[in-house]
């Protein structure tokens, strides 16, 4: 096992990391920008070093800062976590040059499965089921305005080095093309550094179901099961949940083998994912592979009774898959809301802030994994996750009710949050119906919001005398109360008094 | 103490005037001249829990910058101001109008985006001075009181911290 991880990370997913770590004895190096002096993974780090200023670019994203830390500090082994450097292969190769083992697969399996096309050009050759599209990234508008022609639109355009939904184009009719590609091209150029972009055959209402898959050193590679991910805002991701409403043990098993004949085929090592689209004929279709941890991991570790981060650290380490995971069923459901620091009334726009008061969501089959706490000021410079809150329960019933429950319990003050979106989508009757794809919630969200239901007037007289408590709570009205009991009058005035009364004549 | 308390919800606007009289062991508490059966006290920071006829009431409040405040109970938010019926002025409309030399100060950290005056123009209490982007929001600085411009100290395009001066207005 390792010495001392390196987390080159930070927010919720670092806690993730470290907590791992602890469980397994191994001490924890944290890095942080000059934002994040107070965040939470460096209040429970071992050690922690500043890496640069707040723009993720000088900090965060800077391998060779943290390679210097990690040689500095003594770390074996450095953990990505997701987002900033986790997909990125030149980290697993800066990391194999000064002899530290990154905890995930290695830079050439990131660049073969990583990359869009790559990936769709493997899954060919491993048999697996992919959408009708390009495979090479074209060049010429024309030749693929033909192409979308003879396919039939609705067709995609989509960044070669795409990822949130960025530089993604849906294009519905032939008068539409020219313009969409426009927009597609300059955007993935804005965001990626790179205009390529591919077609292909967008699918009517599919719900997006991603296996998760953990491949050792030794040859062996596994499928954990599916998660269901239909629950989308802009090919944003909103809520997960294991198993997938629609998963039959035929499906799952064939979808598995595809997905293991995949990581095969790019000689995988380590956890990925394997997203499909699957169609209302349960047809499935090679997405793509994120070569890391997922956001919507702990979904997997619920059902199955997995910590996934701390196989990723023993398969980095060397050790074997256990046989019997071939064989895994999930036990239950489980689901999980992404709580972020975003208005919800103003097109969900980001807005951090201060942290001012919380209350925080536990009890029976609820788990909160989280970077926050009451007091700190959620920095604007990073993506503004605030809480991951999974349910578990024995039934997708069970779960919602525990979700909804928790999402009754968890508040947090000074902050505007997304947490009343969750209130309204496990109250709709298609989504408890499992009736979900990944353009449901764009169309509910299009549609007229019910109006807001109205607070009794027993509440709003809570809250005037709350508020009139709270202000009389304040400096400046202190001394104005009647705070200090008249009944005990200071023994020394009296006797003040009395002497003064005595020495007038 | 007698406050008068100015709520907003999605309900409506209401006024109450809420009447706190404490003493060593408890607050009695008067809704509108009325004693009702209230108890109230601090159960956490910035949370205030309030059993009105035994129903459970946890009240968050969070201030807010114009000293207004922010209150949350379930699903339920409110904006209140409080105006102290002896005092002369509310909070709120002392904010407004407040008098000698502001300092300006970025609320959040954020780029300057837009600069809506310059220096030397006359201004009105509540007008626009600067526009402040975080996280692709624009947010638009207002100026505390009827006066001119004395100096700008934000520039286009210049990346600001919490609290930084802006502008001075006098």
């Amino acid at each position: 096992m390792f010495r001392k991880i390196l987390i080159a990370n930070r927010g919720e997913i670092a806690v993730r990391i470290l907590r791992a770590c602890h469980e397994l004895g191994i001490p924890t190096v944290c890095v942080f920008s000059e934002v994040d002096r107070t965040a939470l993974h460096i209040r429970l780090a071992d050690e922690a070093y500043l890496i640069g200023p707040a723009p993720s670019r000088e900090s965060y994203l800077r391998i060779d800062k943290l390679i210097d830390v990690a040689r500095r500090s003594g770390c074996d082994a450095i953990h990505p976590g997701y987002g900033f450097l986790a997909e990125n292969p030149a980290l697993p190769r800066a990391c194999t040059d000064a002899g530290i083992t990154f905890i995930g697969p290695s830079a050439e399996t990131m660049e073969v499965m990583g990359s869009k096309t790559a990936g769709k050009q493997l899954a060919r050759r491993a048999d697996v089921p992919t959408v009708p599209g390009t495979d090479e990234p074209i060049e010429n508008p024309a030749e693929v305005q033909s192409l979308a022609q003879s396919m039939g639109y609705p067709v995609l355009l989509k960044a070669v080095a795409g990822g949130g939904g960025k530089g993604m184009r849906v294009v519905s009719n032939d008068e539409a093309f020219a313009s969409c590609w426009r927009d597609a091209s300059s955007e993935a150029l804005n965001a990626f550094g790179d205009a390529r972009l591919f077609l292909e055959k967008y699918l009517d209402a599919p719900r997006h179901i991603e296996i998760q898959i953990f491949a050792d050193a030794h040859g062996r590679a596994v499928s954990l099961g599916e998660r269901e991910c239909s629950v989308q805002r802009r090919h944003q991701k909103v809520i997960e949940e294991a198993p997938s409403t629609v998963m039959t043990p035929e499906l799952r098993r064939s979808m598995g083998e595809a997905a293991v004949r995949l990581a095969r085929a790019g000689g995988y090592v380590n956890a990925g994912t394997v997203e499909f689209l699957v169609d209302a004929n349960l047809n499935f279709y090679f997405l793509e592979v994120n070569t890391r941890l997922q956001v919507e991991h702990p979904v997997t570790e619920l059902v199955t009774g997995l910590d996934l981060v701390k196989l990723q650290i023993a398969i980095a380490a060397g050790h074997r898959l256990p046989f019997a995971w071939e064989t895994i069923t999930p036990r239950g459901h489980a689901m999980e809301v992404r709580i972020y620091a975003e208005d919800p009334d103003n097109n969900f726009f980001p807005c951090p802030g201060k942290i001012v008061a919380r209350r925080i969501a536990t009890g029976p089959g609820i788990r909160l994994d989280e970077g926050v706490y009451r007091g700190w000021t959620v920095p604007v410079e990073y993506d503004p996750l605030l809480s991951k809150l999974i349910a578990w329960g024995n039934s997708r019933e069970e779960t919602i009710a525990r979700l909804r429950r928790a999402l009754d319990e968890y508040t947090i003050s000074g902050i505007r949050t997304n947490v009343g979106l969750f209130r309204r989508i496990l109250a709709e009757p298609e989504f408890l119906h499992g009736e979900i794809h990944t353009r449901w919630l764009d169309h509910l969200l299009a549609r007229p919001r019910p109006p807001a239901i109205p607070p009794r007037s027993c509440t709003e007289q809570a809250v005037a005398i709350a508020a009139a408590y709270w202000e009389s709570l304040q400096p400046g009205n202190s001394s104005t109360g009647s705070q200090v009991p008249q009944s005990a009058p200071s023994r020394w005035k009296h006797e003040g008094r009395r002497e003064q009364l005595d020495r007038q004549p | 103490m007698k406050f008068e308390v100015h709520l907003e919800s999605v309900g409506g606007k209401s006024e109450h005037i809420v009447d706190l009289q404490k003493d060593a062991s408890a607050c009695k508490v008067l809704l509108d001249g009325q004693p009702v059966d209230a108890h109230v006290i601090l159960a956490a920071p910035n949370a205030v829990s309030v059993l009105l006829n035994g129903d459970v009431f946890e009240i968050h409040v969070a201030p807010s910058l114009d000293g207004t405040y922010k209150l949350q109970t379930g699903p339920h938010e409110f904006e209140a101001e409080i105006r102290d019926p002896r005092a002369w002025r509310g909070r709120k409309h002392s904010a407004l109008e407040a008098e000698g030399r502001q300092q300006i100060l970025a609320p959040m950290p954020g780029k300057v985006v837009r600069l809506l005056v310059k220096v030397g123009d006359e201004v009105e209490a509540g007008q626009g001075l600067i526009v402040v982007e975080a996280m692709k929001m624009q947010n638009e600085i207002r100026s505390p009181k009827k006066g001119k411009v004395e100096r700008l100290q934000a520039k286009e395009g210049q990346p600001v911290n919490a609290g930084e001066v802006l502008a001075w207005v006098e």
